[in-house]
């Protein structure tokens, strides 16, 4: 009998499910909703409406038109922490995705010891914020002094610092959520693929992998959401050092990734912070835009399946 | 009913919207409001106590936190006067200041604001101490911010100093003598000596000059200054340049392969050497000679345990002609400033305060203390040696060689170039990089503000 | 069968390596919070030794740090990550319902407002938000849930909408032939139905407002209230000056209770996790 889910209409479910349920929306909507203008929807449109004037205090601003928008398209340090920031997205979502996937793969062919395996994976995950930031400044200075440097006289060193800071933190939570893709493969399905001679990299190829596109669906929104919107580490491991200072006197500030680079606009003069805000808005957009991308095109490969 | 629903919910947004919008006028409104009835009750004094105001200051330095605290509640039980002080976060305090002030009657009324690009941020935001009497009670006007119209925007409340400070138990076992050290050339003697020496004296001659976050102001900032001191008195510069010359920079380098070659740390270790490691090596007798400021001095004879007899601090010498007559680097970035928006009882209130705070015996001993000493006619003598020195050269008649670098256009930005040049420098990079950084830099830091 | 078993022993003794440098870092942290911080700086790895040996000092200094009792910062943070992580899970679980189940225009909207809110950067709205939570008085521990629901209702309703999408209405609809109203039947039903999901964005909603630093610094009234990353943040002196053995000292005491909560139901965690983490 094939069960009635939520993609069946039916006029039954309607009256019977619908009406009652809307009329009840000031309890079960409302709360959301009013929390939701306050804490997000009112912020947002009025961060919009700064990031077009020239401001000291959110209540002293002065319209000023489109100009902190010409400022920060025309500012290298944004193009260039756009430029680091896609590529330790790009990276980290290989990375992170690749090593959890791997692991959960490995912790579901039923070796002694698993549960504690993925109990020690996932309690990284614990610890977050400036807190996981200050521990790997440690470890890797106590690291690279041995070798006479540090992790902020070198760019690379700091990009893989990130990269691996990142993962050690994330590759326990993707890999719950491939573990339990990995569960929902029908065992049957693999069976009759490996009495008709298919291997083991045959039957990932073509049976595992589609089956739990749902779970690399939301794994890889997660990790690029989490690495465009990288700050209080960004901020304690590196700081955007080292910097690298141009003829003309710039600094070029080269780990520095898109929500660091807002944060120092902010500050840096009397006028600076609309564009600031003019630099949050479109970091927005761009964002909104790649998660998009990015979730209809798996969400495409779902559907196929 | 679906379309009552969206059209309830799409008010409410509204309404979010406007509420929010519309309690900043209304709190606006209720200050002059308030003020009005406050002057109206000010004028008979005898029967009606004067409006009481209150006073909210957003202290910058955790470490005077706790002094800050007990001074506040002294004077709310000595005056009924509620006395609020908030220290920022450390690092965070444009941040903090940020938010505080948005919230109207209840902003700080009193804030930090040092040097130019704070006065240029908050400019509406500072009120005019011209005529008040914590401004009569200056010794001297030298440590205050003025803007174009003449208007006192902050008053320097402290003052410091910072030069070379040295182990003279050190320099004794070495077989030198401070009276030795009188120009650069005698100082590049001596800790040349020194450092040839040091295995067996078991010290070297410079603490490490460490590049990192906690350390590396010492150098783009204060070390910084006098090339751009020199430059600017040669100028009679007196307001912040759009260019500068960097007539000086040789010397700046002059003094930097100083203290980077002769010192127990190698310059290719310097980029995360920290500011604790410099004081460190210092404190446990590693080192002759450490460039740092007044305010090392309650760290040098609290947590190290040295003699202030054996603490002395010299002026830094970088090969300037006729540098025997300077004296000790003195100004501040310590300044108080009131917030010109508040009500007018608070704005009262607060300065009350401060001239309490200077005026007064607990006042004044907390912050000959925490700050050292004080611009101001009732300050008290410290115990900090470093200004008996920096004073002792001013009656000899040497010349203060004031902080040029309060002028430096987006002063983050540009400092953090000059330390990526000094940094790679260290490590076997071209000097030509730092002279960009540094001049260059200016110019166009100076553009972008 | 011993190839596979011998296969099988080499992959648990790989994994017990593997897992014993993944958790190098928090031992780390537990050895230098008794060191003294010069040899945290040169010496990261080291065992204390006697000299660099500190007992509870670090511990001492963290936890008075600001003049403000680390008790009371401790206090705060716990009232504030249960109190906005139950609200948001009570209150997104219940609107994802509503959403899922009458699907007008509007409760689209609402939904795709919500997925959007998921890119926002908080630097955009943290003036802003800042103040909005002054002026209606949201700024106490007590009131800033609603701002944490506020801001954190797009990723939970995301995750209820979409394993809602997946359980079948006849359930529902038998409640409702029964004459249960909407509100029993998601209490009595649906919500326990949801035990996974809840529990899967349960743990990511305590770990943010646990580990959270600006938001609560930005909102919550300065002179009276402080949160665990709030008090480490004022480890940290003027000029760039960090006590980092206090820092250790405060680290080791915040994860502490994450770490022994998590231990203690960690079978369930991850059963939650698994269970919600595909629908989602």
């Amino acid at each position: 009998m094939k069960r009635r889910t939520q993609s069946s209409g039916s006029a039954l479910s309607g009256k019977l499910i619908r009406r009652p349920i809307q009329r009840m929306f000031p309890i079960f909507l409302l709360p959301t909703v009013a929390a939701f203008c306050i804490g997000f929807i009112y912020p947002f449109f009025k961060g919009v409406y700064l990031s077009f004037c020239k401001f000291t205090t959110t209540s002293n601003a002065k319209w000023i038109g489109i100009g902190n928008y010409i400022k920060a398209f025309s500012d290298a340090s944004f193009m260039h922490a756009f430029k680091f920031t896609a590529l330790v997205a790009v990276v980290s979502l290989l990375v992170i995705n690749l090593l959890a996937f791997a692991v959960a793969y490995a912790l579901t062919r039923g070796i002694k010891g698993s549960n504690t395996f993925r109990t020690v994976f996932f309690m990284p995950n614990l610890i977050g914020g400036i807190v996981l930031g200050y521990i790997w400044s440690m470890i890797y200075g106590g690291i690279l002094s041995r070798y006479g440097t540090s992790i902020v006289l070198n760019t690379a060193y700091g990009y893989w610092g990130l990269i691996i800071l990142m993962a050690w933190q994330q590759i326990g939570y993707m890999m719950i959520i491939y573990i339990a893709g990995l569960q929902s493969v029908p065992g049957d399905l693999i069976e009759a693929a490996k009495i008709d001679g298919a291997n083991g990299w045959h039957v990932l190829r073509h049976i595992t992998i589609p089956t739990i596109m749902p779970a690399i669906t939301i794994c890889t929104f997660l990790t690029l959401t989490n690495s465009f919107k990288l700050f209080d580490q960004n901020l304690v491991l590196n700081g955007g050092q080292p910097f690298v200072f141009m003829a003309d006197g710039t600094v070029i500030r080269s780990t520095e990734m898109l929500a660091l680079n807002i944060y120092n606009t902010f500050y840096l003069n009397a006028n600076s912070r609309g564009i600031g805000q003019a630099k949050a808005v479109l970091f927005f957009v761009l964002v909104a835009t790649i998660a998009l991308i990015q979730f209809t095109a798996t969400r495409r490969k779902e559907m196929q399946q | 009913m679906k379309k009552l629903f969206a059209l309830i919910l799409v008010a409410m947004m509204a309404f979010a919207s406007f509420a929010c919008t519309t309690a900043t006028p209304a709190a606006a409104t209720e200050a002059p409001a308030a003020a009005t009835a406050a002057a109206a009750t000010d004028v008979p004094v005898a029967d009606t106590p004067a409006a009481v105001g209150k006073v909210y200051y957003l202290n910058f330095k955790p470490e005077a936190d706790a002094a800050w605290q007990t001074l506040a509640a002294q004077y709310t039980a000595l005056t009924g006067v509620p006395v609020t002080v908030v220290t920022a976060a450390s690092g965070t305090y444009s941040e903090t200041l940020t938010a505080e002030m948005d919230k109207g009657a209840a902003a700080p009324t009193l804030f930090q604001c040092g040097n130019k690009a704070g006065l240029d941020t908050w400019s509406d935001f500072l009120y005019d101490f011209t005529g008040t009497d914590v401004y009569a009670q200056q010794t001297t006007k030298d440590f205050n911010l003025t803007k174009d119209t003449g208007e006192v925007a902050a008053i320097g409340y402290c003052y410091e100093c910072f030069g070379i400070i040295v182990n003279t138990a050190l320099l004794a076992q070495a077989g030198h003598s401070l009276a030795e050290i009188t120009d650069f050339a005698s100082l590049k003697a001596v800790a040349e000596d020194i450092h040839a020496n040091a295995t067996k004296l078991g010290f070297d001659a410079f603490t490490s000059s460490g590049m990192d976050g906690s350390s590396s102001w010492r150098f783009s900032g204060h070390l910084a200054n006098m090339p751009l001191f020199y430059e600017f008195r040669d100028d009679g510069v007196t307001a912040q340049p759009a260019t500068i010359t960097g007539k000086y920079m040789d010397n700046f380098k002059n003094i930097w392969d100083l203290y980077i070659n002769n010192s127990a740390t190698a310059p290719s270790q310097l980029a995360s050497a920290t500011g604790d490691q410099a004081e460190a090596e210092f404190g446990q007798g590693k080192a002759v000679f450490y460039q740092n400021g007044s305010w090392e001095f309650s760290n040098l004879t609290g947590k190290f345990a040295m003699s202030a007899d054996n603490l002395a601090m010299i002026p830094i010498y970088c090969g300037v002609a006729g540098e025997s007559n300077a004296g000790l680097c003195a100004g501040t970035e310590n300044m108080w400033a009131v917030n010109s928006k508040a009500a007018p009882e608070d704005i009262a209130a607060t300065l009350a305060f401060l001239n309490w705070v200077v005026t007064s015996d607990e006042g004044t001993k907390m912050m000959a203390e925490q700050f050292g000493p004080i611009p101001f006619k009732a300050a008290k003598e410290t115990s900090n040696v470093f200004f008996n020195d920096a004073n002792k050269y001013i009656a000899e008649g040497k010349y203060v060689v004031t902080w040029a670098f309060n002028y430096t256009p987006n002063v983050d930005t540009w400092r953090a170039g000059v330390v990526a040049a000094m940094t790679q420098y260290s490590a076997g990079g071209s000097w030509d990089d730092v002279v960009t950084a540094f001049v260059q830099g200016w110019a166009t830091q100076y553009a972008a503000q | 069968m011993k190839r596979e078993r011998i296969r099988k022993s080499i992959l648990t003794g790989f994994f017990i390596v593997i897992c014993i440098i993944y958790l190098m870092p928090v031992f780390t942290v537990l050895m230098n919070s008794f060191k003294t911080n010069s040899s945290i700086n040169t010496d990261t790895f080291a065992f204390p030794t006697a000299e660099t040996f500190t007992g509870t000092d670090n511990y001492v200094n963290g936890i008075n740090v600001g003049e403000y009792p680390f008790i009371k910062s401790a206090l705060y943070s716990l009232l504030i990550t249960v109190s906005s992580a139950a609200l948001i899970l009570v209150c997104t679980s219940m609107s994802a319902w509503y959403i899922s189940r009458v699907n007008s225009l509007f409760a689209r909207i609402v939904y795709y407002l919500c997925v959007f809110s998921m890119v926002v950067p908080f630097q955009m709205v943290m003036f802003t938000l800042a103040k909005t939570a002054n002026t209606l008085h949201l700024d106490t521990p007590y009131t800033i849930p609603i701002i944490y629901l506020g801001f954190g209702a797009g990723l939970a309703v995301f995750m209820f909408a979409g394993f809602l999408k997946g359980i079948p209405l006849e359930i529902e609809e038998a409640a409702a032939i029964d004459g249960c109203g909407p509100i029993r039947t998601f209490f009595l039903i649906v919500f326990p139905m949801l035990k996974p999901v809840l529990i899967s964005v349960g743990v990511l909603e305590i770990m943010w407002i646990w580990n959270d630093y600006l938001l609560p610094y930005l909102v919550l009234d300065r002179t009276k209230y402080k949160t665990i990353p709030i008090h480490i943040q004022y480890l940290q002196g003027s000029y760039g000056h960090v006590d980092l053995g206090a820092v250790m000292a405060l680290i080791v005491i915040s994860i502490a209770p994450i770490v022994v909560f998590y231990l203690s139901a960690q079978k369930y965690i991850i059963k939650g996790v698994v269970e919600g983490a595909v629908k989602g």
